[in-house]
């Protein structure tokens, strides 16, 4: 699970325009990164490309760390998984 | 049977968008798909005042007023009646990532083709073309958000 950590980092990392090392798990997207609703989006829609997963709009205000964006992440593909 | 695209003149745009002269950037619709697909035209002539200036005797359309255009279009995929009703929203036009191909000249209809990569109740990334006949003048993405509440500045 570390290479997902890793490409969900360097993917939040280049629609933010941060250097990855800032996004740590728990730093904060809005408080700590800058992040928007707009940018949260990108990152929404990258993920589902990436993983070719569907993650519902709900779960977008979920997604407020590195952290949380890779437990949704891994729910869904998960989900994948099991249809498969 | 419903029909599932429709059309819409400058009137109906109008009703639709907010807005107007000299910023309002679509001429007609011609394909409306709300949430799925827009075709909009966009007729340039030499009296659109920027021309005056960009350039002087070099008339070519600005890109960023190209970008404007695709983004108007753009926001015709959250088209509802109740934006006809003058419901206050607010549209953002949030990061554009578009590549010029070619020049648009006076005279030029731009064809504007948007189609969405990610769209949620009241966002989206879109996927946008613009074309002069059959040669590409623009294309990229575009993400954008449309909100409800007045923007207080």
């Amino acid at each position: 699970m570390q290479d997902l950590e890793n490409e969900v980092r360097n993917l939040v990392a280049g629609i933010i325009e941060k250097d990855p090392g800032e996004v740590t798990p728990d730093a904060k997207f809005f408080q700590d990164l800058g992040v928007d609703s707009m940018m949260a989006l990108e990152i929404l829609a990258a993920i589902e490309k990436k993983y070719k997963i569907a993650i519902p709009e709900e779960k977008l205000p979920q997604m407020i760390s590195l952290r949380e964006t890779m437990n949704i992440a891994r729910e869904y593909i998960g989900k994948k998984e099991q249809n498969v | 049977m419903a029909r599932k695209s429709r059309m819409f003149d400058i009137a109906a745009i109008q009703k639709a968008l907010p807005q107007r002269f000299p910023f309002l950037m679509i001429d007609r619709i011609l394909e409306l798909e709300p949430k799925k697909k827009v075709i909009a035209l966009k007729n340039v002539s030499i009296n659109e005042g920027f021309f005056a200036g960009h350039f002087p005797g070099k008339p070519v359309m600005p890109g960023v007023l190209i970008i404007e255009s695709m983004a108007q279009a753009a926001i015709m995929l959250f088209y509802s009646e109740e934006m006809n009703s003058g419901a206050k929203k607010n549209y953002y036009l949030g990061s554009v990532k578009v590549r010029f191909t070619h020049p648009v000249f006076p005279g030029d209809q731009l064809k504007i083709i948007v189609e969405p990569l990610k769209i949620t109740s009241a966002a989206a990334i879109v996927s946008v073309s613009a074309m002069v006949g059959e040669q590409e003048a623009a294309k990229g993405e575009l993400a954008l958000s449309i909100k409800d509440e007045p923007r207080t500045f």
